[in-house]
């Protein structure tokens, strides 16, 4: 890094810098790094002056001839403390000294004692305590935010100590801040992950504590630059005084702040914060007081990764509560769509979104903010061709560039696809962070400064990382979803099961039915016929019988006839439910003929005029097709009997894909208002002394003809005769072939 | 003569059975009708043991078997005698209660010599039976009997 001017700062730039090896110090304390023997293998420039030694020591024993230091820095070294801290006096003043290993040797930094007695650890011990007690008690994480920076502006005496918490794309967000009013305050404002680069974030997680207290200072090179050990730049990672990015320098002096210090607060091993502190002018922190901040961010990160921990627990059972509770709606509602749509609180509650919407079958329902229909018809179709169970983002633009449109309402999509076979989804709708944020300052205020780098600049930087972006949806949010997409799953798969169900229970009591229906009309018959036989044996045993008794008994015998063949006629009509159709093609004008011929000899002595025409083949079962040819002659020949001479037409055409036939006379007709009636069982529309019949015959026609997924209809005037059409599907095409 | 064997009537329902005996009666035939009530009777006549050990030698000239039978039903005294080379020969004629029956009686493809669907009709039952009747019992001659069976 050369030639910086403010003009040549930029973000990237930053992000390239070797921030571990800065080749010097900071000059506020001097550094040496010894070997096994405690020699002196390379050293910052500033050593012997900053120690008020003559010369460059060439080892341990040169720095403090004849004391302790050596001997017990040899010893730590041969130990496996990770940290050597001491006061080490040389020359009347008691040095703070802290050394910790390296690939290049032990890096040893001197640094100058506490100004007072105040400032030493002994002293802070109390204060840390109490902290301790007060950030136990505290219950929010802003809460302890708030006691961390007062304390520590307390400890350090910046002008200003601010606590960022970072976002899991990075963006800082100020969630405390402790003032003296010297500096302005940043409470609220956001920074972009571009303000500290992934390489100083890292540096952050393994180094907890960084002090600059002179953003003006000129560096104090390490001699020689390169390492006897392995010829390579020292590594400063660990140091206390590793010099910083002059970018970051920079940085500092565009802010306004000439001092800084920062300690890192983990949670989980990552970064999740930083309290900084800032001075308008140079301030040192001394090394206890450093170690007493170390400490108390160590307790702050502690207590915040409970809190975290609690809050992730919380969040959880508030979700699951939330769950249950939109389910327990859903259970008693006809279908999951219109539970959903009745309940939009909890709907959106769910996941804590702003909109959603539920496609099911084409059909679009919203909810609270969201795009427009078709922009979610639009969205539904690029869901299909991802085919994703979950899909959660916080940028759907980022992913599908025309979501940019829909952008301010929904910027964050969270979907679940609730159906194997149809592009069904859940969706839930965030709106663009941007109108989500509050500030407390003016962040739009234009910038005067002539710096490059400034927090304004940086909202503006920050405004444009989260353009298009939402609140990112977090883990338990999206594993809710996930989760709800399983209960809707089962939910609907249970409403299939209970239907097959009830078929099933249908079609089994529909059996019972037909076999209860079978066995009585079947044991029916036997009295029947032992009436019918007793009563005609004693017909012909009493020769002698008067003719009223004779009418009595064949009464009794026409009575029981008729009964019988009501029974006889039910078990056909109940057989045709059980029995299979056996369906190819039927010649129906020999169909006609046999009928005509079978039923002439009941019409012995009348006059009837047959009237047979060319009759189409029918594609059906032969046997049953008879039954309904001989029903419907059987009708037109019964309903003609008045007529000195009956006319019977049967007649047929094709007509496309079907075949149809008709039977008509010129019988006595019906009244067209009762031919609803006319196709039910014992429905019968004259009376029995007029026409007999057990009012089955057309039903069971009908049925046939049903079974064929064929119509039957009939049509008629009273005293104008009637005719009865049924029409029957052809084969299919293949049987068509080598026409 | 032929003519005078036996004709066995298998009915369990005693009203069937007396207007089946009463039309049979009417018929005139010469034959003596066997009444047995169910199929383990039935089977008794035939092979000559329990209860009728003592019966005069000789096959019926017909089996008049009601199809539903206490014990052992028609079918399976139906299976019995088809599957014995001595009593495969005797005709049987099946009467049933409804045109399901018979369906179910052809679907055992047992060799059913002849059907009646008992009707309600008095008058048509007993032409149904005249006729089996007089066909079988009078008109056909015992087929000869295959293998040396004689020997009892």
């Amino acid at each position: 890094m050369n030639a910086l001017t403010p003009q040549g700062l930029n973000l990237d730039a930053c992000a390239a810098e070797p921030i571990r090896i800065p080749g010097g110090v900071q000059p506020h304390g001097a550094l040496a790094v010894i070997g096994d023997r405690g020699e002196i293998l390379q050293a910052s420039t500033n050593l012997s002056a900053f120690l008020g030694l003559p010369a460059r020591p060439s080892s341990l024993a040169a720095i403090d001839p004849g004391g302790d230091l050596a001997g017990e820095l040899l010893a730590w070294l041969a130990g496996d403390e990770a940290i050597f801290l001491r006061t080490v006096g040389l020359a009347g003043v008691a040095w703070q000294v802290s050394a910790h290993r390296g690939a290049q040797g032990a890096i040893v930094e001197f640094e100058a004692p506490p100004a007072s007695e105040g400032e030493t650890l002994e002293a802070l011990y109390p204060r840390l305590r109490r902290f301790v007690t007060a950030t136990e008690d505290a219950r929010e994480v802003r809460a302890i935010a708030q006691a961390a920076v007062r304390e520590v502006r307390a400890l350090t005496g910046f002008n200003r100590v601010m606590l960022y918490s970072f976002d899991p794309e990075g963006v800082g967000t100020v969630v405390a801040e402790d003032g003296d009013g010297v500096l302005p305050s940043y409470l609220d404002l956001r920074f972009p992950a571009s303000d500290i680069p992934a390489q100083a974030r890292e540096l952050y997680r393994l180094n907890r504590l960084r002090l600059i207290p002179d953003a003006n200072y000129t560096p104090s090179p390490i001699e020689p630059a390169l390492s006897p050990i392995d010829g390579r730049p020292l590594d400063l990672s660990d140091a206390a005084l590793r010099s910083v990015s002059p970018i970051h320098l920079q940085y500092m002096r565009n802010m306004g702040t000439l001092s800084s210090m920062s300690i890192s607060i983990l949670v989980d091993g990552a970064l999740w914060g930083l309290i900084s502190g800032h001075s308008a002018q140079p301030h040192l922190v001394n090394p206890q007081v450093r170690t007493a901040c170390d400490f108390l961010g160590q307790i702050v990160s502690l207590q915040i990764a409970a809190r975290v921990r609690a809050q992730l627990a919380a969040d959880h059972v508030a979700a699951k509560r939330t769950e249950t509770a939109l389910l327990s709606r859903l259970a008693p509602a006809q279908d999951f769509q219109t539970g959903l749509v009745q309940n939009p609180d909890l709907w959106l509650d769910l996941v804590h979104a702003q909109g959603a919407a539920l496609v099911v079958a084409g059909v679009v329902s919203v909810v609270g903010q969201t795009p427009t229909v078709p922009e979610i018809e639009l969205l539904t179709g690029w869901l299909k061709a991802r085919s994703e169970t979950v899909l959660a983002t916080d940028s759907l633009a980022s992913l599908w560039p025309p979501a940019e449109v829909f952008a301010p309402d929904a910027s964050g999509v969270l979907a679940i696809s609730i159906s194997q076979l149809h592009p069904d989804y859940i969706l839930w709708f965030r709106p663009e962070v941007v109108r989500t944020v509050t500030w407390s300052g003016d962040p739009t205020k234009p910038v005067t400064e002539t710096g490059v780098l400034h927090p304004r600049k940086s909202f503006e930087a920050w405004k444009e990382q989260v353009r298009l972006r939402s609140l990112p949806w977090t883990e338990i949010e999206t594993e809710t979803a996930g989760e709800f997409r399983s209960a809707i799953q089962n939910f609907v798969l249970r409403r299939a099961e209970e239907r097959a169900e009830l078929t099933a229970e249908l079609e089994r009591s529909n059996k019972e039915l037909e076999a209860f229906s079978y066995s009585i009309s079947h044991d029916l018959r036997a009295p029947f016929r032992h009436i019918v036989g007793y009563a005609e044996l004693l017909k012909t045993k009493e020769a002698a019988l008067d003719d009223k008794s004779r009418h009595y008994i064949q009464t009794i015998v026409d009575a029981a006839l008729t009964a019988g063949r009501l029974v006889d006629d039910l078990l056909a009509f109940s057989q045709l439910g059980r029995s299979q159709v056996t369906r190819a093609p039927v010649d129906m004008r020999k169909l006609a003929d046999e009928t005509r011929r079978a039923l002439e000899t009941a019409t012995e002595g009348r006059s009837v005029r047959w009237e047979i025409g060319d009759l189409p083949a029918a594609f059906g079962d032969a046997g049953l097709l008879r039954q309904v040819m001989m029903n419907l002659v059987d009708n037109a020949l019964k309903y003609t009997r008045p007529r000195e001479e009956a006319v019977i037409t049967i007649a047929g055409e094709d007509r496309g894909d079907m075949t149809a036939y008709w039977v008509r006379d010129n019988g006595v007709g019906f009244d067209m208002a009762y031919v609803g009636k006319l196709f039910g069982v014992f429905q019968r529309l004259h009376r029995i002394e007029d026409f007999e019949g057990t009012g089955i015959g057309l039903a069971l026609s009908k049925r046939i003809i049903d079974r064929h997924h064929g119509t039957i209809e009939a049509y008629g005037k009273l005293g104008q005769g009637a005719t009865l059409l049924f029409t029957l599907p052809k084969a299919p095409s293949k049987d068509d072939e080598g026409h | 003569m032929a003519d005078l064997r036996p004709i066995l009537l298998v009915e369990d329902n005693p009203r069937d059975l007396e207007l089946t005996l009463a039309a049979l009666a009417k018929c005139q035939l010469a034959n003596e009708i066997i009444t047995t009530r169910d199929g383990a009777e039935a089977l008794d006549y035939v092979y000559a043991r329990g209860d009728h050990a003592g019966r005069p030698a000789g096959d019926p000239a017909v089996i008049l078997l009601d199809l539903k039978l206490p014990k052992i039903d028609g079918l399976e005294v139906l299976e019995k005698l088809k599957g014995d080379s001595n009593f495969r020969q005797i005709p049987v004629v099946m009467l049933t209660s409804s045109r399901e029956e018979r369906d179910l009686v052809q679907s055992y493809e047992q060799g059913v010599n002849a059907f009646v669907v008992k009707p309600v009709d008095f008058n048509a039952f007993f032409e149904a039976i005249e006729s089996l009747g007089m066909f079988w019992a009078i008109l056909n001659e015992p087929p000869p009997r295959s293998g040396p069976a004689d020997g009892r």
